[in-house]
Parts: structure tokens; C-alpha cells; sequence
């Protein structure tokens, strides 16, 4: 089969609306995704490292409250991760479907395990103050399983760039049990996410400290210090697994971001800048006495990172693509009003988003008389 | 035909049965639910009943660990599975109503932060608080619902869109209205019946009494209602559709009994609760549970088979085929299909064209290609089980293959492809029970007719062929079943023994004349 012959045809649909607003869109959502997703599985990680060799009451204690938060942020990663599945469908669904169909059980298994993995979190979140030893375990089985639909993810969205690679795949197992093991970026990439899940998660610990400051600060400094630990040591790991992860590209991918694509090098410089710079200041900030500025700057100076990482992803991804297909070229016939109607409806959720958690955590009037 | 199929061997359609409607039975929960979470409360504080509110609380942590966990992660994955077994059909999904989704994950949004703060607030916030967050949460969940259900109605009932691919022509369709009143009420249902399972586990038995009763007012009254909007909804259905649930096609008709049987014992069951509302036991609410849940599955199990042979009504079949040719369907309508042939213009085959060598390899991808969403060899729809049964020869299954169309109410589509293809998918089919025994050995005239005709012919008076052949004397109608394929090309030549046409001859007679 021939690899122009077996790529599907464009759906027949106009795209109902301007490439450039999905392309937006599916950054942006994919960077919240992103950062729920670190929040809960590296707030995860370093809660379960923190209560397998903790010391003293303080890593017993930021175990029990970030675990009680995994829940939460596991159905925030799913929300927020709804929206750039949908719009990935939308500019490159015949890539995306393919690829899914090739390895559909492992696909499918994603939302198993997300399931189970689900359940643990909330089991460990529900039993109060987790007392005996085997919560620990449970929370390691979480993590175990939402690090596989990592992997997972990680297959697809390699292998829905590489349709050189579907054919024969196919013809090997057409009842959907591969994997894009062939792919050279497959483990690097993956465990480039991995760390900087790990990274990113750390703010959560860090964030915690904030806004307890005020109430408690012996601990909130632990927490901020010890957050910006894990920060600092997994960000320096991650300087190994981005090089590691920028070599195994081929030739012509990993010169897009070394002056090829003025865009690409841009956002690659910004990432290592960005990275760079969040590591000195939160070494600065947490030999502090008051180590907030300097951590609110690094988890500034990531966010910065974390755009230009997702641009980059967004980059390769299409020069991937580019020898079959630009969704700069999709036909368009824009659903004007429906649009308005999302972007009104939008602006409204958001409001009674921000309504709704203002009153929860931020307005005494709504709480309970003591 | 676009894309690769996923090759289930227990049955790809049977996964997304399973996967979709245990999540409907939370996400109808998860909206009905809502509205029973803050009524309760604001019951309780009316009547000041403070063990009422320990229960709503605990009931909340199963409402959220349900809804929230189970029934969002199963919601993803109907998108999951339906883009892995129907990918086309999705994709025109995603690419016709992505702004109708966009707005439905806004509510889904606002719908999981406030079932959670709802939950974590019963701690934390005062009353009015408390219930605003119900309220918020009840309404964005049945916003979701607005949304959904315009677009699964969309899919039995596409109204002008297939002319127009207008969003709200689609969306506004014939049986928006009725769907959006049924699925509503089942919710409201739902929510009562749920309530009976964390209520029946509570040991006070007033409490336990006041629970019970408070639910049946959710279910009585919806269980009454139902009937009315199914009304309402067969109402809409286009001419014909609903007779396949009424006899021509097995499945829906299978169904559509079953559902008659089980809304009636959920309805009585839970009429019954009243009598001894503080002695109801955990088996008892499971066995009601477990009644709505045979109801729901039924419900939409009718509602898939109604929809075939569409995926899209009058726009896609279930096979990916399109009905019309449109732009960009890439040459895979099938009249396109039947010109260039399926071999020629499916993606994902090995084999583009019939020869002598390759004839049953060309035909199990056909098959593969064309059949694959439905059918399995040995699983679900089984292939094999069919052709065992019917114990149909080669030439047969050429004629039938021509008029799938017309079988079982036009359930499939029409086969898609040249003769030499259609040739090449018979020959696979037979491979895979070969023996073909001439006759059923039997004199009964009603059997020959189930083995034979029951495919395309209904056992009623005013069906096409009795209408003809009750005017003829038995001698002819017994020559004339010899002759069928001359009499319509598309009738399959009679394979039976001359004994079996005898039979069949007479009982036609007995039976209508």
C-alpha cells in the first residue's frame, strides 16, 4: 500500500471556522491540559517520593494535602483535555483517527486505566488522614497508570506523524495492538514529558506555600523551599532528556530548531532561557527568608517556557505532516453565528467559573457560621 | 473505507454499545441527579431534617464518584471508541457540530468544578451558598444535555441538513424536541432510583422510609410521562423507520418488546416501594436499578437499529459509504463506488481488483471494508452463524447481496461495488460455512417461509407478496415460486426442494387467503 493511497481523504466538511482560531485554540487548550496534567501527575510523583522516605511530620503532612488534591486536578486534566482532542479532530482528524485505529486497544485501554487510576486517587483522598502504609501503594498504582496513558499518548501522537510507518503495521496486526516502538523520539519525548511533569508539579507543592503563608508560614516556607527543590533538580534533568529528545530527531526536524525556522529557534532559545533563568531565581528564592517573589518568578519564567514548548510541539508536528498535508489549506466556510454563540457561552462559563471559585475560597461571607 | 478498520473479533458495535450506554445510564444520573441533590437539600432545611442531610451528604460523594469519575471518563470514551470503530461518521461529527461541542465542554466545565465544589462545600459553605452551587451545577448539566441531544437526534433524524449542512437545520431536528422531554424524564427517573440505592443501605428506618418515598415521587410520576414523549418521538420518526421495531427487523423489534416489559416492571417495582418504604432492602432497589438499566440499554438499542442503515441519516451510511456524492467525499458514495468499484477506492485494502487467484482474499476484504461495522466472522452479527442458519448456496447470496437494501426493512445498506466484487464478497461469505444441504427437510409451509423469505417478507396480510399470491390457485403460486428471480431480479432464485414448495405454496393459501 502505498503511502499516498492510504492516508485518509480530508473529511468532506469545511473546517466552520478560520484555520488560524483552531490552531490557536488547540494551543492554548493543550497548554492548560498540560499544566492540569502536571499539576496532578508530578504533584503526584513528588507526593509519593515526599511519604516513601519522609523525615518528619512536614513530608507526612504535604503527602496528605496534596493528595487530597489529585482528584480535583485528574478531573481538570480531563476537562481541559477534552478541548484540544476535539480541535486536533478538527485540523487533523485523518492523521489522528489512523494512527488511533493502528493501536486501538492500547488506545482504548486509556480510558481503563484512566478509571482505576481515577479510583486510587480518590481513594487515597477520601480516607481522610491516610494512617497505614498501603495508601502509599495505591498512589503508586495511580501514578503507574496515568504515566502508561502518558506513554500511550505518547505513541499516537508520534505515530500519527509517521504514516511511512502504517501500512505495514497494519498488515502485521490489523487488530489494533501496536505500538510506534520504531519511532527514535518515542522514549525520549516521553520521558521529556515525564520531567517536566515532575517539574512543573513541584509548583504545586510550591503554590500550596503561598497561599498558606499567611495562616502558617514555618510550614508554607517548607513547602515553597522544598517545591522549588524538586523544581530546580528535575528542571536540570530535563536539560539531559531535551537534548537527548533534540538528537533523536531526525536530521532535518532537529535543524528547524537550530536557525532553520526562525519561530522554532526562537521558542527553543526562550525554553532554555526560560529554564535557565527559573532554576537561578528559585535557587535564589529558596535561600531566602521570604522565598515567595523568587518563586512566583520562576513559575512565571516556566509558563513562558511551557508556550514556547508547546509552539515547538505544534512545529514538528507539522513539518511531520508537511510532505502530505497543510491545514492552512482546509477549506473554510465559517459558522459565524454558532461561533458567537460558543464565545458568548465561553465568556458566561468563565464568569461563573470565576463566581463560583471566588465564593468558594475567597469570600468568608459564603462560609459556613462558625 | 476511508480509513482502516479495527479488527474486534467479539465485535466492534457490541463495544460501543457497552461503553456508551453504561455512560448514558450515569450521564441521564448525572443530570436528574442534579435537580434531586438540591431539591433534597432545600427540602431538609424546610423541614428541618437534619438525618435527611447526613444522607444527602453521603449520597453526594456517590453522586460525584459516579458522575464525576465514571461518567466523564466514559463520556471521552464513547469519543474514544466511536473514533476508533466509525471514524468517518465521527469525523463528520466533530467537523459539522465542533462549535456545538465547543460550547457543550463550557457546561462540562462549569459541571465538574461545581459537582466538586458541591460536594467539598457541604463542609465549608453556608446554605445559600451551598445550594447556588447546586443550582449552577443542575443547569450546566442539563445545558450538556441541550447540546448532546441535538446532535445524537441529528444523527436518526438529519431533517433538511443533508441538503443544507446548515448547524441548525441538523440541530433542530424532527425528534430534538420529543428526545430532549424522554431523556429528561428518564433523568428525573434515574435520580429516584439511584437515590433508592444509598437510601435502602440506610439503617434508621424512618429515615430509610421518608428516602424511599421521596424517591418514588422522582419515578412514579417520570415513569408515567415516558410513555407520552416515546409517543411523541415515534410520532417523529420518518414513515417506515418505526416498523422496523414492530417486526421487520429483529433486532429493534427484540428490543422494542423488551422495553415495554422492563419500563412496566421498574414502574411497578417501584410503585411497590410505597407500600413498605422502611423495610426496602438493597436487592430490592438493585433489582429496580437494574430493571431501568435493561430499559435504558433497550431504549438505545432501538434507537441504533432505527437509525441503519445510516450512521447519518440520509447522508452516511454505517459502513463510511456516503448516500450522495458531495464535495470531498473523495469518490466514496456509492454510486461513485459502484461505478469505479470498492476495491479501486477503499484505502486500506491489498487487493485492487478480482481475479481468478485472489477471489476469496478480495472478498475477505470487501467484506472487511463493507460489512466489518456490523458484522464479525464469529462474534457479534456472526457471519458465519448467519449463512449456517440460512443455509444460503453461492447464487443465493449473489441475489440477496444485490438487495441488501431490502432486507429486514432496509437495515443495510445497499452493497457498494462492481458485480465481479459482489461475486468475489459471495464467495468469501459461503467460504466460511461451506456444505451448503439442499432443503430443510421439513413439511411445514411456515418454516420453509422463515428459512426462505422472512428476510424481506413480513408475515402480514397486506405485505407485497401475499397480496399477489392469494389471488392465484395453489398450482400456480407453486409454479411461480420456481420462477422468482424472473419475476424480480432481485428476489433470489428459489432454493428449496419441491417438497418445500409445495408446503410454502399451501400455506400461503391457508394462511392469507
Amino acid at each position: 500500500m502505498p503511502i499516498d493511497s492510504i492516508i485518509p481523504a480530508v473529511d468532506p466538511m469545511p473546517l466552520p471556522a478560520p484555520f488560524w482560531l483552531f490552531k490557536l485554540l488547540l494551543i492554548f487548550t493543550f497548554i492548560l491540559h498540560i499544566i492540569a496534567m502536571n499539576f496532578m501527575l508530578g504533584g503526584g510523583i513528588v507526593a509519593f517520593f515526599t511519604r516513601l522516605f519522609s523525615k518528619s511530620e512536614n513530608h507526612k503532612r504535604l503527602f496528605e494535602d496534596t493528595s487530597r488534591k489529585i482528584p480535583s486536578l485528574l478531573a481538570a486534566t480531563i476537562t481541559l483535555g477534552v478541548a484540544p482532542l476535539l480541535f486536533v479532530q478538527v485540523l487533523y482528524g485523518q492523521f489522528f483517527y489512523t494512527s488511533s485505529i493502528l493501536m486501538a486497544w492500547p488506545w482504548f485501554l486509556v480510558i481503563v486505566l484512566l478509571t482505576l487510576g481515577y479510583y486510587g486517587f480518590y481513594t487515597i483522598s477520601l480516607k481522610g488522614r491516610p494512617t497505614s502504609g498501603w495508601v502509599i501503594w495505591i498512589m503508586l498504582v495511580s501514578l503507574i497508570l496515568i504515566m502508561t496513558i502518558g506513554f500511550f499518548y505518547s505513541n499516537n501522537f508520534t505515530l500519527m506523524q509517521a504514516p511511512e510507518r502504517w501500512a505495514a503495521k497494519y498488515q502485521a496486526d490489523p487488530s489494533g495492538w501496536n505500538l510506534n516502538w520504531e519511532e527514535h523520539t518515542l522514549i525520549p519525548r516521553f520521558l521529556h514529558f515525564l520531567v517536566g511533569a515532575i517539574a512543573v508539579g513541584s509548583f504545586l507543592i510550591v503554590l500550596s506555600g503561598l497561599f498558606r503563608w499567611k495562616k502558617e508560614q514555618p510550614y508554607a516556607k517548607f513547602l515553597i523551599t522544598y517545591g522549588g527543590k524538586w523544581f530546580m533538580y528535575t528542571t536540570m534533568v530535563q536539560f539531559v532528556v531535551g537534548v537527548w529528545f533534540l538528537i533523536s530527531l531526525p536530521q532535518s526536524k532537529m535543524m528547524l530548531y537550530l536557525g532553520q525556522n526562525m519561530l522554532a529557534t526562537v521558542c527553543l532559545l526562550v525554553g532554555i532561557m526560560g529554564a535557565l533563568g527559573a532554576i537561578f531565581v528559585m535557587s535564589g528564592a529558596v535561600r531566602n527568608e521570604d522565598p515567595r517573589r523568587g518563586a512566583i518568578t520562576a513559575m512565571g519564567l516556566t509558563t513562558l517556557v511551557l508556550v514556547a514548548m508547546a509552539i515547538m510541539r505544534d512545529i514538528l508536528r507539522s513539518s511531520y505532516l508537511a510532505p502530505y498535508f497543510k491545514a492552512e489549506n482546509l477549506v473554510v466556510k465559517t459558522q459565524w453565528g454558532v461561533l458567537f454563540l460558543f464565545l458568548l457561552l465561553l465568556i458566561i462559563g468563565l464568569v461563573v467559573w470565576l463566581v463560583m471559585i471566588k465564593k468558594y475560597f475567597f469570600t468568608p461571607g459564603a462560609r459556613m457560621p462558625e | 473505507m476511508n480509513y482502516p478498520i479495527w479488527d474486534v473479533s467479539f465485535g466492534a458495535g457490541l463495544l460501543i454499545a457497552i461503553v456508551a450506554i453504561t455512560h448514558v445510564f450515569v450521564s441521564h444520573f448525572a443530570v436528574g441527579g442534579g435537580l434531586f441533590l438540591v431539591l433534597t437539600e432545600k427540602r431538609a432545611y424546610r423541614q428541618n431534617d437534619q438525618p435527611l442531610l447526613g444522607w444527602l451528604m453521603r449520597h453526594t460523594k456517590f453522586f460525584v464518584l459516579v458522575t464525576v469519575v465514571f461518567g466523564a471518563v466514559s463520556g471521552v470514551g464513547i469519543w474514544f471508541t466511536i473514533g476508533l470503530i466509525h471514524p468517518s461518521g465521527t469525523s463528520s461529527l466533530i467537523h459539522s457540530y465542533v462549535w456545538g461541542w465547543a460550547i457543550e465542554w463550557v457546561f462540562f466545565f462549569v459541571e465538574i468544578t461545581a459537582a466538586l465544589l458541591y460536594l467539598y462545600g457541604w463542609k465549608k459553605l453556608n446554605r445559600q451558598t451551598h445550594l447556588w452551587l447546586g443550582w449552577i451545577y443542575f443547569m450546566a448539566a442539563f445545558l450538556s444535555m441541550v447540546i448532546i441531544n441535538g446532535i445524537i437526534t441529528f444523527m436518526l433524524t438529519s431533517g433538511k441538513w443533508p441538503q443544507t449542512f446548515g448547524f441548525w437545520q441538523g440541530f433542530f431536528n424532527p425528534t430534538y424536541f420529543p428526545s430532549l422531554f424522554l431523556r429528561f424524564a428518564f433523568s428525573l427517573a434515574l435520580a429516584g432510583i439511584y437515590a433508592l440505592v444509598t437510601g435502602s443501605l440506610q439503617k434508621d428506618q424512618e429515615l430509610k422510609g421518608r428516602i424511599v418515598k421521596w424517591s418514588a415521587r422522582w419515578i412514579v410520576p417520570a415513569f408515567v410521562l415516558l410513555p407520552v414523549f416515546a409517543l411523541w418521538y415515534i410520532g417523529n420518526l420518518p414513515a417506515g423507520v418505526w416498523e422496523s421495531a414492530q417486526g421487520k427487523m429483529p433486532t429493534a423489534s427484540r428490543y422494542a418488546n423488551l422495553i415495554l416489559v422492563f419500563s412496566a416492571v421498574t414502574f411497578v417495582l417501584s410503585l411497590l416501594t410505597l407500600f413498605k418504604p422502611k423495610k426496602i432492602p438493597l436487592i430490592f432497589a438493585l433489582l429496580i436499578f437494574g430493571s431501568a438499566f435493561v430499559t435504558m440499554w433497550s431504549f438505545e438499542f432501538i434507537r441504533e437499529a432505527i437509525r441503519k442503515p445510516y450512521l447519518i441519516n440520509n447522508y452516511l451510511y454505517v459502513n463510511s459509504i456516503f448516500k450522495e456524492p458531495v464535495p470531498g467525499s473523495a469518490g466514496m458514495s456509492l454510486a461513485e463506488i459502484n461505478l469505479q468499484g470498492v476495491l479501486k477506492t477503499a484505502k486500506w485494502v491489498k487487493n485492487r481488483e478480482v481475479t481468478e487467484d485472489n477471489r476469496l482474499e478480495a472478498g475477505r476484504e470487501i467484506f472487511r471494508v463493507e460489512c466489518r461495522s456490523c458484522h464479525t466472522i464469529d462474534g457479534y452479527r456472526s457471519m458465519r452463524r448467519i449463512i449456517q442458519k440460512r443455509n444460503w448456496p453461492y447464487s443465493t447470496l449473489v441475489a440477496r447481496l444485490g438487495a441488501l437494501d431490502k432486507m429486514f426493512n432496509g437495515v443495510m445498506p445497499p452493497f457498494a461495488g462492481t458485480e465481479a466484487e459482489k461475486e468475489a464478497l459471495a464467495h468469501f461469505v459461503v467460504s466460511l460455512a461451506p456444505g451448503h444441504v439442499v432443503g430443510t427437510a421439513t413439511s411445514s409451509g411456515e418454516a420453509v417461509f422463515d428459512q426462505y423469505c422472512s428476510t424481506c417478507h413480513q408475515k402480514e396480510p397486506d405485505d407485497p407478496m401475499f397480496v399477489k399470491f392469494r389471488m392465484l390457485e395453489q398450482v400456480r403460486i407453486y409454479y411461480l415460486i420456481s420462477k422468482l428471480d424472473s419475476l424480480n431480479p432481485e428476489i433470489p432464485p428459489f432454493e428449496g426442494t419441491d417438497q418445500e414448495r409445495q408446503a410454502l405454496s399451501v400455506w400461503i393459501l391457508d394462511e392469507f387467503k
